[in-house]
């Protein structure tokens, strides 16, 4: 923290900044910042700011060297790594005043929108235009496209459309010295750049400039979609059944796995939709032409089936598929219930090495006296094992820190890595020299040299050697 | 611009060396094939060997690394017999780094989307030798900056590829290839509402092709055998809607139309323009990739060809940079920096060590 003279100095420089936005440095204004979606890590920030515009985004950037602190920006907070947070202290820039929609091209397949709209904002919208944006992150009614975008985010759907950075066509942004640039644009090229800057914004954590727009493609609406949920006794019939789709010509658009333990702690819950405890219980969905997609229901069911489900549901009705989804979207709320704290992670495996790293997590959770539940996005191989625990106790956090070192380099020995969509934080940080050499992170290192030089943008993020220096 | 557009030499296709699968794979549990490696030339080295990829197919999680030097028939060699496909493929006779280098996408980019998003992860060479992995084996990351899509298409300028990891696709046992003619009014009013349906996803490639003034939609098609009929029944009930002929190659190949000599990056909806002006230059062939918004075009070898894509260039440009669109061109060397960019470059050279 600041001292009180460098406290109310700094609000006097942004006060000059941000005008008609807001800058907030009371105590009970600065708490609602202090951490993401990774609740157990705070960090207070000296300061927070809503710019009203991009022209005083711009201005904040442009004195961020007289400023002396380290910037955050920040979209709606929902991200799960420890990314929007002042891990360093300094300004948190909430983008929140750039929510605009600025223009649907139905013909073209793409859309204009700042960086502070909501996904669901922007799916209501593309709706009455018949096409929609696919990634759909689990925060998606309050998520914000910038904060998608920072993280690469994924979700549901991505087996079949991928991730947010498949869907990016152009980004503008405000770089450090206040200069505003489009990388790509409706089109989604380079524009007038030799280099294709953009794939260097994407996934970036908020650590090179400041979003303010984005270009992203869209699809037309699916006419059909049909949702499959079945139970399986154990790990070997739910694998089977996930390789099977994965492999199949119906093409899934989407391959979901809970585990036993995350079906109990639903089925043991409010939220209870009477699926067997001790089961796996999978969803898939498959979408299209009706025509086509009808054709393929008998073959999915029998997918399912052959590999040892025999409890397969299914339906094309948009009230039983939401009952079909239940169970699935009410286990991240119900670890928020039940436990004080919770940690998910977010490597990506070869999908043979599943069966393996999921006992190592039964393994170490177990060994530690810790609850772990397994929901995750199966058909990319994207884990998410929910360890839950109480940071108040003592040791507990040394505990999580230990298994998710020992998780993370198995991840990485099996040919995995670190995060699928979710991205580094300063959650896995530390864990990035399992993945990149000395002469990698060097690589890695590079870009943000170009960029943000002395990492006042972010500090702290991606890689831990990212410390602001003034 | 113009003084700085020459042609630089376009190289033959490199044939690969034939890459034979060592053993049985793809079993649960079972670890995933090697292919064997080739000798590596003396002069390259390894900076962190145990990280780099090494060659191999893994068909549970549909992915193989191999050779960027390889062509479709090494691909089709490993892949096809565990059912699996690379659909990205432009020219049966080129390289992957060659087609790579020309384009940004294939005709079947349309429904699983350009090369950045089918190859996974490479093995990177840089101009001080040392070898580099870059990218991952798995379908998802967002661990650390995205190297691998600034690299893939960066026209070798840091570096170049040797190996590839490609993500693969199940084999279906029916491909067609459908060609929709009409007038060109029909012809083009017919595009939006192909891309608008939700049949898009399932075709192959919607492609416009337009030359010497005259042009037709070429939709390809991989399904089961038995989906066939479905596909059969909206293409001829859609044609006979929008007063198109529908002709139907059976169990055709897959669209090789090569790699062009130029590519052109728009937006969905002005492929039909760009593709039909550009065609009516005598002795040019333009593929419109319409749901990509890319435009290939292919012109007749001869004396003048590189002054003919200079102009092309030239005409274009102003609009397509308007649009966040851009081109690319083998024979032609890429436009200068700006000064902005120069200093982005230089810094990024010097860091990362591509100088």
């Amino acid at each position: 923290m600041l001292s009180a003279t460098d406290s109310a100095e700094l609000d006097g420089l942004l006060k000059k900044c941000v005008i008609r936005g807001r800058v907030m440095t009371a105590p009970a204004q600065l708490a609602g910042y202090d951490a993401d979606g990774l609740g157990y890590k705070t960090f207070r920030p000296d300061a927070v700011v809503i710019p009203a515009d991009v022209e005083e985004m711009a201005g904040l950037l442009r004195s961020a060297r007289q400023l002396g602190v380290p910037l955050c920006l920040r979209g709606a907070g929902t991200s799960l790594s420890g990314g929007p947070v002042a891990a360093q202290g300094g300004v948190i820039v909430h983008t929140s005043a750039l929510r605009a929609i600025r223009n649907i091209c139905r013909e073209g397949l793409w859309c204009e929108v700042e960086c502070g709209v909501t996904l669901n904002q922007l799916d209501e919208a593309l709706k009455s235009q018949g096409v929609f944006y696919p990634p759909d992150p689990s925060s998606g009614p309050v998520c914000t496209l910038g904060g998608n975008v920072a993280t690469n985010a994924g979700g549901a759907h991505c087996f079949r459309y991928g991730v947010t950075s498949n869907y990016v066509l152009g980004v503008e942004v405000i770089l450090l010295d206040g200069s505003l640039h489009q990388f790509g644009g409706p089109a989604g090229g380079r524009g007038p750049w030799r280099e294709d800057w953009k794939r260097f914004m994407i996934g970036s954590e908020g650590t090179l400039g400041a979003f303010t727009r984005f270009w992203l493609r869209v699809l037309p609406r699916p006419e059909k979609i049909w949702t499959f949920r079945a139970t399986f006794p154990d790990l070997i019939t739910s694998e089977k059944a996930i390789h099977d789709l994965v492999g199949h010509s119906s093409f899934p658009v989407a391959i979901e796995l809970m585990d036993p333990r995350c079906v109990a702690m639903v089925e043991n819950s409010p939220m209870a939709v009477g699926l067997p405890k001790e089961s796996f219980m999978l969803l898939t969905e498959i979408e299209g032409p009706a025509a086509l997609v009808d054709a393929r229901v008998e073959t999915v069911a029998q997918i399912l089936r052959r590999a040892g489900s025999e409890d397969v549901v299914y339906s094309d009705q948009e009230e039983q598929r939401k009952k079909l989804w239940k169970a699935r979207k009410a286990a991240g709320g119900l670890m928020g219930q039940l436990s004080a704290d919770f940690v998910v992670q977010d490597a990506v495996i070869p999908k043979r090495a599943l069966a393996e790293i999921l006992q190592l997590v039964y393994d170490e959770a177990d060994a530690a006296g810790l609850r772990v539940v397994n929901v995750f996005h199966a058909g990319d191989g994207n884990l998410h094992p929910n360890f839950l625990f109480d940071s108040r106790i003592p040791g507990e956090l040394e505990k999580i820190e230990h298994i998710g070192k020992r998780l993370m380099q198995r991840v990485v020995d099996v040919g995995g890595t670190l995060s699928g969509e979710h991205g580094i934080g300063n959650d896995k940080a530390a864990y990035m020299p399992m993945v990149f050499d000395p002469e990698m992170i060097r690589m890695q290192l590079a870009i943000p040299a170009v960029f943000n030089p002395q990492h006042q943008l972010n500090p702290l993020k991606v890689f831990s050697e990212r410390r602001f220096t003034r | 611009m113009n003084s700085e557009l020459f042609e630089t030499g376009t190289e033959k296709p490199v044939v690969a060396q034939s890459m034979g699968i060592g053993s049985e794979a793809g079993c649960l549990g079972h670890s995933p094939a090697k292919i064997p490696t080739q000798i590596p030339d003396p002069t390259e080295q390894p900076a962190n060997e145990s990280r780099l990829f090494e060659r191999f197919i893994d068909p549970i999680d549909g992915v193989m690394c191999l050779s960027a030097d390889a062509t479709a028939a090494d691909i089709a060699a490993i892949a096809e017999p565990h059912k699996l496909r690379y659909p990205l493929i432009l020219d049966p006779n080129a390289s992957l780094v060659q087609q790579v280098e020309a384009t940004g996408f294939a005709p079947a980019s349309s429904r699983f989307g350009p090369y950045c998003d089918n190859i996974l992860g490479m093995n990177w060479k840089r101009p001080d030798g040392r070898i580099l992995r870059i990218g991952e084996r798995v379908v998802k990351t967002t661990t650390g900056y995205d190297l691998f899509r600034f690299l893939l298409h960066s026209g070798n300028r840091f570096g170049r590829p040797l190996d590839y990891v490609l993500r693969l696709r199940p084999v279906c046992d029916c491909s067609q290839i459908c060609r929709l003619q009409g007038t060109a009014d029909d012809v083009r009013t017919a595009v939006p509402l192909l891309l608008q349906s939700s049949w898009m996803h399932w075709f192959d490639s919607i492609d416009f092709l337009s030359e010497s003034g005259q042009s037709f939609l070429r939709i390809a098609v991989h399904c089961p055998a038995t989906e066939w009929p479905l596909f059969e029944q909206y293409l001829s009930s859609f044609a006979a809607q929008q007063t198109l002929r529908l002709d139907i190659l059976q169990e055709a190949s897959p669209p090789f139309d090569g790699c062009p000599d130029l590519t052109l990056k728009t937006t969905p909806d002005r492929v039909v323009d760009l593709a039909e002006k550009l065609g009516k230059h005598g002795g040019v062939l333009c593929v419109g990739l319409c749901h990509n918004g890319v435009v290939h075009v292919y012109i007749q070898e001869g004396a003048g060809r590189v002054a003919l894509i200079e102009a092309l260039v030239r005409q274009t440009t102003p609009e397509l940079h308007t649009l966040g669109g851009d081109w690319n061109s083998r024979h032609l060397r890429p436009f200068p920096l700006s000064p902005i960019e120069a200093e982005w470059t230089a810094i990024l050279a010097k860091e990362a060590t591509f100088q």
